[in-house]
């Protein structure tokens, strides 16, 4: 019952009066500081406004000079040649420049060396092929600061990319770029070997081929008449060179007392020649020829062996 | 079938958590399909291994086959140990690396067998050039311990192994060489580098851990990359200090890139410094001897945490080097001492 009636007379309560003195009090306060944030308020907007209006009248000012050059190049194009399509014909030409730029960028992987400007640095791309083959892609993004470094890459982690980057990094990058590349490439000719006798020659193998991640460790063992009696040959190939796609080191060897005989020492040292100058599923390839030709697969003539690989 | 060896085939068995058990057994290939096929996988798990150790001994499980199955279910339970990381180097002038997978097994197992007479070696290689090697140490008088047994991981013709840090330390100096050696490598030293997550260590060693490039097919220019802020969210939301929230997307990006961080649990700083303040006169700063403390950052995944910390507010960017070094440095273990 006893309400807050800032209008009652009666100072019934001392508190009804002081109470009633401090919101007046509150409110006097209240609007001082509404004016002033008024006045704070309206002195912001008289600023924020010039500022409009130059920044309006900058706009005017580009828009007018954009417009003016667009008519004087306007005005040049049509001197030189007075055709209403010369704008649509030189949209068609830019087009057709940047797609010709384009192809030329995607050709460039085709050389097997190409790359990217990056933020801090390039981005090297390097192609690997084999016998025409396009085989796997790799990249080092290399940061061009003082000194040189490599900031991430995608070589494989058995290259010796440190060793190669400690040697030629720092003095020449050229050469780092191209030793880079033949490890790369060999690497990539020989896995590419590696897999074509796995996949395409299984039927000569006659046990698992033998092999390490550099691919320069081949072991194997082979017939040349899959089905028949001969004895299997063993092979073992060391790539010592690891910028090369050819062994270094062949030996083979023949099990069985046939490996007496002359006819398969012929054999098997013409073999261990035939590895080390030719590609070894083009060798594969060659007995596989060979067995078709020759049903027996025994006896072949030594120069007929090579006869009949350099036909390829 | 020895019955310490059904023994341990049983206690692997019943570590393997049920959903992961047929596929455990199919990777370990012992038993086979038609076997496999006879098991009921739903029955009790106490049923399902005695039926599979039945069919072990049917088969005669040998220790060797025990010791790959151990092999096989740490592969799949990596996280369950500690990996440390060993660098080998070879002297100058070294040959090629003609990786001879046979002979580096017989002269690995060679080289322990005849420090210790008891030990069990084992190996399993894995598709991407990685071997795993499991020892069970025994002494001159005691038969191996297979519940304590060492893994090593060695990717071949590098020069980094991984290993799982047991508390067997004696046996460490050995393992070393028996690696080095049978590696055809020199010297063998512990990288300042260790965590559970062996992918992680593996992408942090050889790194690989971002395998984004620039080429000219890459279609997205930089500046629609977004910046994670998404500013154009709602007309009616002004952020404020945008410019400096850019600034500070911008710099994380370039120290951390767009790929996901290597998983790391912590990182380990021994300082060694002398006090340095603006005092004069500070009783601190008087020491002549050098302060020591160890400051030490965990995390369920360390990096990205770190990577957070500056759009998050919590921290200026660009962070502390000694922060962002870690991926590029392959260490977690620092020691910093006055120059």
């Amino acid at each position: 019952m006893e309400q807050a009636n800032p209008l009652r007379p009666d100072g019934e309560s001392k508190g009804g009066v002081l109470a009633h003195l401090e919101r007046l009090e509150t409110q006097v306060s209240r609007s001082r500081k509404q004016s002033e944030e008024l006045q704070s308020v309206q002195a912001q907007e008289g600023a924020l406004g010039t500022k409009i209006h130059k920044l309006r009248h900058l706009r005017d000012e580009l828009r007018a000079a954009v417009r003016h050059r667009r008519g004087s190049v306007k005005a040049r194009i049509a001197n030189v040649e007075p055709n209403r399509t010369v704008e649509v014909n030189e949209q068609e030409a830019l087009e057709e420049k940047l797609e010709n730029v384009k192809a030329v960028l995607q050709a460039y992987h085709f050389t097997g060396l190409s790359g990217k400007l990056t933020s801090r640095g390039v981005c090297v791309c390097i192609n690997t092929a084999f016998e025409g083959n396009l085989l796997a892609s790799y990249f080092v993004d290399l940061v061009i600061q003082k000194p040189f470094r490599i900031h991430h890459h995608s070589v494989p982690v058995f290259i010796p990319l440190e060793e190669i980057a400690a040697k030629y990094l720092q003095t020449n990058i050229q050469h780092f770029l191209f030793s880079l590349c033949e490890y790369l490439n060999a690497y990539s000719g020989r896995k590419y070997q590696a897999d074509r006798l796995q996949s395409d020659f299984a039927a000569l193998l006659t046990g698992p081929l033998q092999r390490n991640p550099l691919c320069n460790l081949l072991s194997f063992t082979y017939k040349l008449d899959p089905g028949g009696q001969s004895f299997p040959f063993c092979a073992r190939l060391l790539y010592k060179d690891l910028t090369a796609t050819l062994p270094t080191d062949v030996t083979v060897t023949c099990q069985g007392e046939e490996a007496l005989s002359t006819s398969w020492e012929e054999q098997r040292a013409s073999h261990e020649t035939l590895f080390c100058t030719k590609p070894l599923h083009q060798v594969f390839a060659s007995f596989a020829r060979r067995e078709k030709l020759d049903g027996s697969g025994l006896l072949i003539d030594c120069f007929h062996c090579t006869g009949n690989t350099s036909e390829k | 079938m020895d019955e310490t060896v059904a023994e341990f085939i049983k206690r692997t068995i019943l570590k393997i958590p049920m959903n992961e058990l047929t596929t455990i057994l199919k990777a370990w290939d012992f038993l086979s399909e038609n076997q496999l096929q006879t098991v009921n996988f739903r029955q009790r798990k106490e049923s399902v291994v005695q039926h599979l150790i039945r069919l072990c001994e049917e088969k005669r499980a040998s220790l060797n086959d025990a010791a790959l199955l151990d092999i096989v279910y740490t592969q799949f339970h990596q996280h369950q140990k500690v990996w440390d990381v060993f660098q080998m180097s070879k002297g100058p002038g070294e040959d090629v690396d003609l990786f001879d997978m046979k002979q580096f097994k017989n002269a690995f197992k060679k080289i322990l067998q005849r420090a210790l007479k008891n030990v069990t070696v084992s190996f399993r290689e894995t598709e991407e050039n990685a071997i795993w090697i499991r020892i069970a140490w025994g002494t001159q008088y005691t038969k191996p311990n297979q519940y304590k047994p060492t893994y090593v991981v060695y990717y071949s013709q590098t020069p980094y192994a991984f290993k799982s840090s047991s508390t067997l330390r004696r046996n460490t100096p050995l393992l070393g060489q028996a690696l080095t050696i049978a590696s055809k490598h020199h010297q063998i030293v512990k990288m300042d580098l260790r965590s559970r997550y062996l992918d992680s260590l593996k992408a942090i060693v050889f790194k690989q851990y971002n395998q984004t490039f620039e080429t000219h097919n890459s279609t997205t220019p930089l500046q629609e990359r977004s910046l994670g802020l998404d500013i154009n969210m709602d007309s009616r939301i002004i952020h404020e200090n945008k410019v400096e929230k850019e600034r500070v997307q911008r710099i994380t990006q370039e120290t951390f890139g767009d790929y996901s961080q290597p998983q790391l649990e912590f990182a380990q700083y021994k300082l060694e410094t002398k006090f340095k303040s603006d005092l004069n006169g500070s009783i601190l700063a008087e020491r002549e001897e050098p302060l020591r403390c160890l400051i030490k950052f965990s995390s369920p995944h360390l990096l990205e945490a770190l990577k957070s910390l500056a759009p998050a507010g919590i921290a200026d960017a660009p962070l502390s080097p000694l922060l962002t070094c870690i991926p590029n440095k392959r260490k977690n273990y620092f020691k910093i001492r006055d120059k």
